[in-house]
């Protein structure tokens, strides 16, 4: 059996701070959604110039 | 039908609907300008997730525990069950966020947003009842914390996560038609409404739209050299 990519053979990582407490993967997907959030926004859409210019 | 005819409620259904939904709303084939963004991507992105939820549930309830535990194929289509449900949840906050600062319930939306948001409470319990009835540890340690939280709120009783049948039946059926119908009802409302125009264009004026394929018009104008607009005002597309 292949192993995983990640060794989950432990209890998860967490970061703890005053009443905060998540998980360090919570914390990385929560971050990519940001980024990805970020992204989309600011990213212009193929042909997007083309079809304003054609306005 | 002459006038004098009685209406059946079968015509009278079509009459609405259609009134409601006239094809070119239903299915339409040109798109606000304003949609050249890939904020807007994130809906359709989640009905994809949706979709791949629901092709590979099918394929797990046919096969069963002892295939999606014990053989590489049943593990590839686990896999891709429980990586569409954490797509589906990642691009539908992506969706939430981008309408709520677009503040998507303008312009008499606010069932298109009502419908969006109950979708997303829905698909939580969906989700839990799934990871419970993986009918592994995983599923016997994440019911058995679960079962703490629903008796603190008092629906123990009602939703047991550590009973596998119930549980089970709510994941594969009452659930899942929930999500589904409330998805069904989020893009007819979509297309009724159309898409919320951004605050600036949120004047009820002329709106560019854009044909999502080539029309006949631009293709014979492309042959010609004629340099047409890709895009063409529609009075009213998107107000209030």
């Amino acid at each position: 059996m292949m192993a995983a990519i990640f060794d989950l053979n432990h209890p998860a990582h967490t970061v703890h701070w005053h009443f905060f407490l998540m998980t360090v993967s919570n914390i990385v997907v929560i971050v990519v959604m940001l980024v990805v959030f970020a992204v989309a926004i600011l990213v212009p859409f193929p042909g997007h110039g083309r079809r304003g210019a054609a306005k | 039908m002459s006038g004098s005819t009685r209406r059946s409620w079968t015509g009278a259904v079509r009459e609405r609907a259609v009134g409601a939904l006239p094809p070119e709303k239903l299915l339409p084939d040109s798109q606000p300008a304003y949609m050249a963004s890939w904020i807007y991507i994130f809906g359709v992105l989640s009905l994809v997730s949706l979709m791949l939820i629901i092709a590979s549930g099918v394929i797990l309830s046919l096969k069963g525990p002892g295939w999606w535990h014990f053989t590489g194929v049943g593990h590839f289509f686990n896999s891709i069950h429980l990586w569409s449900v954490e797509l589906f949840f990642f691009f539908m906050v992506i969706h939430l966020w981008g309408k709520y600062w677009m503040a998507a319930w303008r312009g008499g939306r606010a069932r298109v947003w009502m419908t969006g948001a109950v979708t997303f409470v829905v698909a939580i319990p969906c989700a839990l009842t799934g990871y419970v009835s993986q009918q592994n540890f995983d599923a016997q340690w994440i019911s058995t914390q679960a079962k703490d939280g629903m008796n603190a709120v008092g629906v123990g009783a009602f939703f047991n996560v550590t009973n596998f049948g119930q549980m089970y039946s709510y994941h594969v059926l009452l659930l899942p038609l929930a999500v589904v119908g409330l998805v069904v009802a989020h893009i007819l409302l979509v297309r009724k409404h159309g898409i919320v125009p951004p605050f600036h264009r949120f004047d009820g004026g002329d709106l560019p739209v854009v044909a999502l394929a080539p029309t006949a018009d631009a293709r014979e104008a492309s042959a010609g050299g004629d340099a047409a607009p890709a895009s063409r005002p529609v009075s009213g597309a998107g107000a209030p």
